[in-house]
Parts: C-alpha cells; structure tokens; sequence
C-alpha cells in the first residue's frame, strides 16, 4: 500500500472512531433536549443525569478523534486542506460553534454550581449545540461528494442540494440512535438507573427507524447531486451497503430482544457500513472534481516520517484508550 | 473588513484566548503532582482539599483549552489556506507528534477527574504524570511550529512540494529557546494565579492552614522560576538577535544600523522620526547586551523598507510590558529571598509575613506573569511581520481570500467573551467558601500564629 492510501486509512478510521465514539455523546446531548417531551417525561431528570454521567470521563478524549481527522489532513494533504476549509467556511464555522458551546456548556453544568446561568440555561445550550455540531459535519462531508464546490464557490454552496441537508439530519438520527442504544446497556448497569432502560430502549427504536426513512429519502438525492460518488458507489459500496442494512435491521430486533450489548455491536457495524461505503465510493478524490488524494498529499519524505510518528504515537494511546473506556465501562453516577 | 485583517484579528483574539488557558493546563498537573504527592505522603486533609478545589479548576480550565484549540486546528485552514498549502506538509510532523500529545493529556485527564474512587490513591496519583508530561510535550510541539515560522530550517523541496527536515527543526537554537521560555512562563502563570487567589482568600480574613499551603504552593513556584526566565528570556533576545535582527531592532526602537546603541526603558516609538518619545535609555545598553562590548554593531530598521519592518510602536510597548513584568516579579522574589534569610535567622514565621503588603505582592504576581506571557506572544508574533513565515511567505500571501468573515471576528469575539465572563463567575464560586473536604474539621489556628501574620 502507498503511503498516500495508507494516511486515508488512517484518516478514515479515526473519522469512524470519532463517530462512534464521540457521535454517541452528540447524540445524548439530543436526548438532553427531549428529555421532557411526550411519555417519558417524568424521568426527564434522571435521564439527563445519566447522559451527563455517560458523557463525564470521556468526552474530551473522544473529541480529540475529530483534531485527530483534523491534523492528518493538513499534515497529509496540505494543498486540499485550504480549500476544503474555506469552500466549506460556514458549516465548519458553525459546526465549531457548536462545539465549543457544546463542551463549555458541559463543564459549565457540572462544576458551575449555577454561579452564572442557571443549570437550566447550561442544558439547553448544551443540547441545541449538541445537534447543530452533527448537522454541519453530515452537511460538509457530504457537501464534499458534491463535486459542487471549489475554489471560489459561494459560502452557501455546502447548502445548496437536499442532498447534503438530508445528510445533515441523517448525522443528527444516527448519532441519536448510537446514543441511546448506549445508553440502554449504560442504564441496564445499575439499579437506581434500571428503569431508564425501557425509555432509551423506545427511544433507539424510533432512531433506527427514523434512520432508516431519512436514508431512503436521501438515496435519489444521492444520484442526483453527487453523481460522481454515487456511481461509484453502486460500484464498490455495495457490501458495505447491504452489511450497514442487514445490522441496522439486526438492531431492532437486538433491541426487541433486550440484548443490550449485543445492540451496541450491530448498532457500531450499522454506521461504520455507511461510513465506509462512503469513504470507499469518495476515494480517491478528496474534493470531487478539485482534488485526488494523489495531487494534494504532501511530499513523500514528510508522509513517511509522519507514518512513523503515528505508528509510535497510536502504540502509546490506543491502550491508553482502552485503558479509559475499561475504568469507566459503568457511567460514574456518584460524585465526582 | 479585508479577508486578512480579519483573518489576522480573529487568529489573535482566539490565539491568545486559548494561550490563557492553554497554560495552566500545563502547569496545574505539575502542581496537582506535587499536592496530591503530599497528601499521599501525609495524610494531611489540607493537601487533600487544595488538590481537589485545583482538581475542578483544572476539569474547567481543560475543556475550555481543549475546544478552543479545536477552533485554531480548523482556522488553520479557515483563516490561512495558503499558508497551510504551501508548509501544511513541513511542518505536519509537529502537529501530529502534538496531537498524539493532546490525545494522552486528554485520556488520562478523563481517568484522574472522574477516577476519584474507581482508582486506587496511588494509581490515581500516578495518572498525573502522563498528563503532566505529555502537557509539556504539547507546548514543544506547537511551539516548535511557531518557531520554525519564525526561523524556517531545513527546508527542501520534492516533487514540487516543500519539506522540513524533522532533525534540522528539533535542532534549531530558536525553537529551544522559545520553548523552553513558554514552558516556564506556563508555570508562573500558573504559580502566580494559585498564589493569588489564595492571598486574596487570607486578604478577606481567611488565615488557615489551606490558604497557608495554597499561597506557599503557589509564590515559591512563581517566584523560584523567575530567575530561570530571566536568563531563558536573556537567550531568547540573543538568538532573535542573530535570526530575526528586524524583530530586534522593533523590540528595542532602534531606527540607525551602528554602534553603541542604547537600551531605552519605556517610552513611546515614533514612526515618523524613528525616534522613542520619553525613555529611558541606558547608553550603550543594546550594543553590551547583545555583543558585551559597546562597539558592537546593532541591526536597525533602516537596512529594510517600511513594508517589511515590523511595528515597532506596538512590538516595544509589549517587549517593555513583558520585560517590566517579569522585572517586578523578579523584585518581588529577591525580596522575598532576603525576608525569608533575615527571619530565619530571627527564628520568626511565617518566613515571609502576611502582612497586607506581603499579599498584595503575591497577588500582582498572577496577572504580571499572564501580562508579560501575553506580552511575549505579541513580540513573537508582531515582531515577525509581514512575515508568516520569515522571508519565505508574508501573511497577506497566506491569508483567505473570503470576503465574508468579518461575521466571524463579530461571532468568534461575541462567544468567547460571553463564555469568559461565566467562566469568571463560576471561578469566582469555586474559589470562596471552605472546600467540602475541610467543612467537617475546621483547622483551627493557635491566637499567637494569628499574631505572627499580622
């Protein structure tokens, strides 16, 4: 394998990492927003005490995936990198206001004591930025498979094809339905939290169908805005396709079965098929039409020494990491 | 508003907003180390309590550090696509090396703020050395980058695109320097702000043993690392002297190429008569500093045209801030050396009295460390202009040529103030009132040390 394929695998997989693992905390800042609505609202409280729990310990290491994704691109693909940026100026602005919001929210709720908005106040924009981050980054990945934009192309241009705001939402479900299906095993845990399972239970079952409808919505979409991907992905993503299908109909029936581990698996081998097909059918063009992986990538004596650095680096972090979500596989409920 | 003064404003604002953070998150393991290592050793509750008040501190002041950072990966390439373009490549060993950092400082900082019970006192203790560590890896990464934008080494080109060579980077006198004066900077500023507010604590009648330990804790790392910034800071000077000789004659207003150039204390740069309204200049100063002999020949802003020098009105003023600082907190530490000698030998404590004075100095050390930190950036920065990256690409070159973001200055500046002022008032709550851990035993002071402090 070329050093310029292997940098893309890398990139790929920490974007997977970063959506199972960080995608779930979005999406339990979802579930923070809803948590009073309909049914399940007199639990509303201890819901939100969980995701919060469910967030604590990891939350920053699992964002650290997308400076991750971030930092190999500029490093591996410098020419591309400035103007993926800046054609995808807005939703990246605003994704990164959303992160920001996000996790100064968070920490704000629980260590401020209510010393400068009220907790209340803290929740919401904890949640409203929790969904907003998702959308802008379904927008911009799609946004790329467009071939639409380039240098010089509009500010709103990541916005012009339903293709990419269908993208969007479907980022905003299925980060819901990761983190509620995580949520159903978190809760199952302990027994002060026991009866949260049913909620988050109901709650994974309507993200997996709502996944399922806006990705058949999304699909002539697809075609139509991102020719070139598509083609290419009826092509060579058809697996990756057919496993996404086949595990996200295995977790509603996991669910139905309350095996809530067991969710957890098919749940994270339903996204990382959709993922990945995508990630298959865009290689080997960065920004379709502007740029292949090839063009932009960097000198070859500067990829092989960053190879090397990664190689190094990920033998001290990846059982670092492990490390972590061992201690915390139970949400640290009591105080901290 | 022009992409590049916007690009400029908005890299500013949310560089130096992340910098405020971005030091303690380096310092505070260091000190949480040396607490939480007490505590173990001791078993005194005190130690218990400071290290969990500094521990939340660190969980507040971590998060915001780490999404501001998020922000500056991405305005890399928002804000500088040409830059990134043409030196991403060159110098992306060094962001990928800080990354790996990040991630470790990241992981172990979940497993020591949420690893309370769930690890044993030792384990959890143990956590902070990753931590600690690899937050300095962190500031030798991301400060190499920034030195070799400032002396760009080793540089070669394949295939047509541009390569740094890993081993001419780390072996760059201008890197060693600028890291090794950040990474103690980081630790004053975080000694200083410990320090301070634990001095304002016994300022408003809170004279117990916490406050002792935590104003102690605090000063004697402030005040033991100044001299070692002086000297780095002495280094520093020099080699700029030697790379960067524009970024030097900014520092200092120094207009005519020769000899005997004075050093001149404060006062103003004119940019009409490249003259300094109202120093106080030293004769000779400059040429004994850089060349310990007066005849040494000084590099002024008359070898370069205007457009290439940078603005010596603004790079002296903060070079005079960062340096006036540093020299108050020096004074402070020499008088503290010679109070603490005088009252040993007087068999007298505390070493250093509380009195009023005594607080208010160990208060100014806090935000004269964050000024002359700041400062400091401003002189690295500013006095690298119109460069991005020295003699090779200015920052017009490198800047978006988006019109639209001045938007983005408003929202970024919008945010990050509304997110300060609560995070002022939440610290504010963290740091009064007697620590949960302390409430069921009050330390109680014998009359007479109350005596002794005042």
């Amino acid at each position: 394998m070329t050093a310029v394929n292997l940098m893309l695998v890398i990139i790929v997989l920490s974007l997977l990492a970063y959506a199972l693992l960080a995608g779930a905390d979005f999406g339990g800042g979802g579930w923070d927003m809803l948590a009073g609505i309909g049914r399940d609202r007199p639990s509303a409280e201890d819901q939100r005490k969980l995701i919060s729990a469910s967030l604590g310990p990891v939350w920053e290491a699992n964002h650290v995936w997308l400076i991750f994704v971030i930092v190999c691109t500029f490093s591996g693909f410098p020419s591309a990198f400035g103007d993926i940026a800046t054609s995808l100026e807005l939703p990246l602005a605003l994704a990164l206001v959303g992160i920001v919001l996000r996790g100064a929210a968070y920490v704000y709720r629980a260590y401020g004591e209510g010393a400068s908005l009220p907790d209340r106040w803290w929740s919401r924009i904890f949640a409203c930025a929790s969904v907003l981050t998702p959308f802008m980054l379904g927008v911009s990945g799609a946004a790329l498979a467009t071939g639409k934009l380039g240098p010089g192309s509009s500010p709103a241009a990541p916005f012009q094809a339903p293709f990419t705001i269908l993208a969007g939402l479907l980022a905003v479900v299925v980060t819901a339905f990761l983190a509620a299906v995580y949520l159903c095993f978190d809760a199952s845990l302990h027994p002060d939290t026991r009866h949260l399972v049913a909620v988050f239970r109901r709650k994974a079952i309507y993200a997996a169908v709502a996944s399922g409808v806006v990705v058949l919505v999304m699909l002539p979409f697809f075609y139509r805005d991102a020719p070139v991907v598509a083609a290419r992905f009826t092509d060579r993503s058809i697996p990756f396709a057919a496993v996404s299908a086949l595990c996200g109909f295995g977790s509603l029936l996991v669910l139905w079965k309350e095996r809530y581990l067991l969710a957890r698996a098919t749940a994270a081998v339903a996204v990382i098929g959709v993922l990945g097909g995508w990630a298959a059918a865009q290689y080997p063009d960065l920004l379709v039409g502007v740029y292949t992986a090839q063009q932009a990538a960097a000198a070859p004596s500067s990829l092989d020494t960053m190879l090397v650095a990664m190689c190094i680096g990920m033998l001290a972090v990846v059982p670092s990491f492990l490390y972590l979500l061992k201690v915390f596989s139970a949400p640290v409920i009591e105080e901290h | 508003m022009s992409g590049v003064d916007a690009a400029r404003i908005e890299t500013a604002f949310s560089l130096s907003f992340h910098i405020l953070f971005a030091v303690f998150g380096v310092g505070m393991p260091w000190v949480l180390l040396y607490t939480e290592g007490r505590w173990l050793r001791t078993g005194d509750p005190n130690w218990y309590a400071l290290t969990r008040k500094w521990a939340r501190v660190t969980a507040v002041l971590f998060a915001i550090g780490a999404v501001s950072g998020t922000v500056l990966s991405f305005e890399f390439g928002l804000l500088w696509p040409t830059f990134m373009a043409t030196y991403g490549g060159a110098i992306g060993l060094l962001f990928t090396l800080e990354a790996f950092a990040f991630f470790l400082e990241a992981i172990f900082m979940g497993l020591y703020l949420y690893g309370w019970k769930r690890l044993s006192p030792r384990a959890h203790w143990l956590t902070l050395w990753p931590i600690a560590i690899s937050g300095t890896l962190s500031t030798l990464f991301i400060v190499f980058a920034n030195s070799w934008m400032n002396d760009p080494v080793g540089i070669g080109v394949t295939k047509g695109k541009i390569t740094a060579d890993p081993w001419a980077i780390f072996g760059s006198s201008v890197g060693w320097s600028e890291v090794t004066h950040m990474f103690v900077a980081a630790l004053m500023c975080t000694g200083g702000a410990v320090a301070g507010v634990y001095a304002w604590g016994m300022l408003r009648g809170r004279r117990d043993r916490y406050h002792r330990l935590g104003l102690n804790v605090g000063l004697w790392t402030v005040l033991g690392l100044v001299p070692v910034q002086m000297f780095l800071g002495d280094w520093s000077a020099r080699v700029v002297g030697a790379t960067q000789p524009l970024k030097l004659a900014a520092m200092e207003g120094v207009y005519d190429t020769g000899s005997h150039v004075p050093l001149t204390i404060l006062g103003y740069y004119d940019q009409n008569t490249h003259k300094i309204v109202g120093g106080i200049p030293i004769p000779d100063g400059l040429s004994l500093l850089m060349g310990f002999k007066t005849s040494t020949v000084i590099q002024g802003m008359d070898t370069a045209s205007v457009a290439d020098t940078p603005n010596s009105a603004v790079i002296h003023l903060a070079f005079d801030s960062m340096v006036g600082c540093g020299t108050l907190v020096f004074a402070i530490a020499g008088l503290a050396v010679l109070t603490w000698w005088w009252r040993r030998r007087k068999g007298l404590t505390p070493r250093i009295p509380h009195t009023k004075l005594w607080l208010w100095a160990a208060i100014a050390t806090g935000p004269a460390s964050v000024i002359a930190m700041l400062g400091g950036w401003e002189v690295t920065e500013g006095g690298r202009q119109p460069w991005i990256v020295y003699n090779l690409m200015s920052v017009t070159d490198a800047a978006t040529k988006s019109g639209g973001l001045g938007w983005s200055v408003v929202a970024t500046i919008v945010i990050y103030v509304g997110l300060a002022a609560a995070l002022l008032l939440i610290l504010r709550k963290l740091a009064t009132g007697a620590p949960a851990e302390l409430s069921g035993k009050p330390e109680i002071e014998s009359p007479t040390a109350e005596e002794a402090i005042a």
